[in-house]
């Protein structure tokens, strides 16, 4: 029956092509939609790699002031972390968790060169954040005196620098005057979110009288209120007057920059949602009307012996091998995403992506199908051969 | 082969009822070429699809080979009709979209038939109608006396017992009629049933037995 099902399809091709065009088009939206949905949903899967619900961002900005910041930014550290209200503080570049910022660089190990995420920070970011360290230790500032700026990776940098071998101790190079050494390994860092995927990334340690990193982490202890940050902003904008002192909550960071993720994926949600909906509409009219036009074959199958079952999964049947024909042209395309490494993105997400999109596509057509073909399986045999 | 008994067919609709068939009783023999004539609208065609088990009576009952049918389910009707009827209709019925060869395996798809088998079956069917060179054609391509041999290779490729005909010349010649009904004789003589509706007197009267109805009513 399916051989005779294609045949059947396959002789009436001119007729269906824009269908066939219609089912195609449909796939190749979903299949970029899933890509999409896919990729982040294994992001959001994965932990991000750090506590953020205590933790506050004092961002300071010296605005017109250039004289002796490194040791204002130092008191200023001195300062947040008399609090008792305070658990640990750490200075930290732009770049802090949830953040709009981004510093990249690469380094290099072996003739082999891995870009990534750069944060500047001190030793006390670990313990802030509470990252585990996998590997090694956390940077103190004792290794400020070696011979190379000390440095603590994450598990994807180590993984693509190193391949298979350990990371740790392992002196790399950013360029001929810069060579960093892995004091210690920690396993993720998504500092965008739960949406980032796991890109590589590198913790730098901050010299002593770093000038240009002015925003501090702080971690404080649970039940610490806005009366505290009211008293931290008063006290700061004392003591570095004419300074910008501005806080923020990282969970609150954290919902703005998750949003940023989720609204795009949801428009194009919405628009292929429209796009199927339309080409379910589409199948459903098109379907009816066939089935009006083939009365008389209907009836010429109960005849011969089609059940009433046999004529719904009949039809059925033929918009499968339609759909069909449409998946495998839309195959060849999608093929080439995971085929061509396009987009740099994991082969499993686009074959997830297009086992969904097969999945969706035959689900839509036999929903749009199965009415029809009921009633043309309702349809009585003399009458339809009557009416031919 | 064929009773029919007290068979009544009455079409009901919100403010009409029209009675097609009224007390009809006919029993086809084994081997028997039976034709059923009558004007315009008196219920041949309704009663050739009672025969043939895709239409229900109102009233009545129908037995083939001696089973009573009525309570048969779907699946138990659609085997009967596939194993033991073949149908000729007077406008052919072929599909368009397939080859002759594929028309004619249709009533094969209904089985547990290899599709060697079905190639070999309806190859066989085709040769008995003389259409064996025309295969692979579409039906557009063939005249309407090619077209209706098309359609009895269809009706005979799975073998049936029985063979019903409705106005099988109806839309030929009568050059072309006479070389389908002579086809059917032939059929006949090989053992088929063949029960055949018919406006042509003349047809008719080279049949075995002649059944007349007039309004729904049998009259002979």
């Amino acid at each position: 029956m399916l051989r005779h099902l294609f045949k059947l399809i396959w002789n009436k091709k001119g007729t269906h092509s824009l269908l066939i065009i219609e089912v195609w088009a449909a796939f190749m939206v979903l299949f970029g939609v899933l890509t999409l949905i896919v990729f982040n949903l294994r992001n959001y899967l994965q932990p991000i790699g750090f506590q953020y619900e205590q933790v506050w961002n004092l961002e300071l900005s010296t605005n017109q002031d250039t004289t002796e910041i490194a040791s204002k930014l130092q008191r200023a550290m001195q300062r947040v972390r008399s609090y008792p209200e305070v658990t640990a503080a750490s200075r930290m570049s732009s770049n802090t968790p949830f953040s709009a910022n981004q510093i990249g660089n690469s380094i290099n190990y072996n003739k082999v060169d891995v870009g990534g995420d750069f944060y500047y920070t001190d030793s006390e970011l670990a313990k802030v954040l509470d990252i585990p360290v996998k590997k090694g230790r956390w940077y103190a500032e004792s290794d400020l005196v070696g011979k190379f700026i000390p440095i603590v990776i994450n598990q994807v940098m180590e993984d693509k620098l190193f391949q298979n071998e350990s990371g740790l101790n392992k002196v790399v190079k950013r360029d001929e005057k810069t060579s960093y050494k892995v004091v210690g390994i920690v396993d993720k860092f998504k500092a965008k979110g739960k949406f980032m995927s796991d890109n590589p990334g590198l913790f730098q340690m901050l010299e002593k009288n770093d000038r240009w990193n002015s925003n501090i982490l702080i971690k404080t202890k649970p039940g610490t209120d806005a009366n505290f940050e009211a008293r931290l902003v008063k006290d700061i904008a004392m003591m570095l007057p004419g300074w910008g002192v501005e806080v923020g909550y990282l969970k609150d960071s954290r919902k703005n920059r998750e949003n940023l993720t989720l609204v795009p994926v949801i428009i194009f949600l919405i628009v292929s949602g429209f796009l199927l909906t339309n080409v379910a509409l589409g199948l459903f009219g098109v379907l009816n009307l066939n089935i009006a036009k083939r009365k008389g074959e209907i009836g010429l199958r109960r005849a011969m012996g089609a059940t009433e079952s046999g004529v719904t999964s009949q039809f059925l049947g033929e918009i499968w091998v339609l759909a069909t024909f449409s998946l495998i042209i839309g195959l060849i395309f999608a093929v080439q995403f995971p085929l061509m490494n396009v987009f740099d993105l994991d082969k499993e997400i686009y074959i997830i992506a297009i086992l969904a999109a097969v999945a969706v596509i035959y689900i839509i057509v036999t929903l749009c199908a199965w009415f029809p073909s009921k009633l043309a399986a309702a349809i009585h045999p003399a009458v339809a051969l009557h009416e031919e | 082969m064929i009773k029919l008994q007290n068979v009544e067919k009455v079409y009901r609709t919100s403010s009409i009822e029209t009675l097609a068939l009224n007390n009809i009783n006919i029993d086809v023999k084994k081997g028997e070429f039976v034709s059923i004539m009558g004007p315009s609208g008196c219920g041949k065609s309704t009663l050739l699809n009672i025969i043939g088990l895709l239409d229900a009576p109102s009233k009545g009952q129908i037995e083939i080979d001696g089973s009573p049918v009525e309570r048969y389910t779907d699946k138990h009707l659609a085997e009967l009709r596939n194993r033991k009827l073949g149908f000729i209709f007077q406008s052919f019925h072929l599909i368009n979209d397939l080859s002759v060869i594929d028309n004619v395996e249709i009533p094969l798809l209904y089985r547990n038939t290899s599709a060697k088998q079905r190639r070999e079956l309806a190859q066989e069917a085709l040769e008995k109608v003389g259409l064996s060179n025309r295969m692979k054609h579409f039906p557009k391509q063939l005249s309407g006396g090619q077209k209706q041999r098309v359609a009895i290779a269809r009706a005979i490729v799975g073998k049936p017992e029985i063979i019903l005909a409705d106005e099988p010349t109806g839309n030929l010649d009568s050059a072309m009629g006479n070389e389908i009904l002579g086809i059917l004789q032939k059929l006949n003589g090989d053992g088929a049933t063949i029960v055949m509706v018919t406006h042509d007197e003349a047809m008719a009267k080279k049949t075995d037995r002649l059944i007349r109805l007039f309004d729904g009513t049998q009259v002979s």
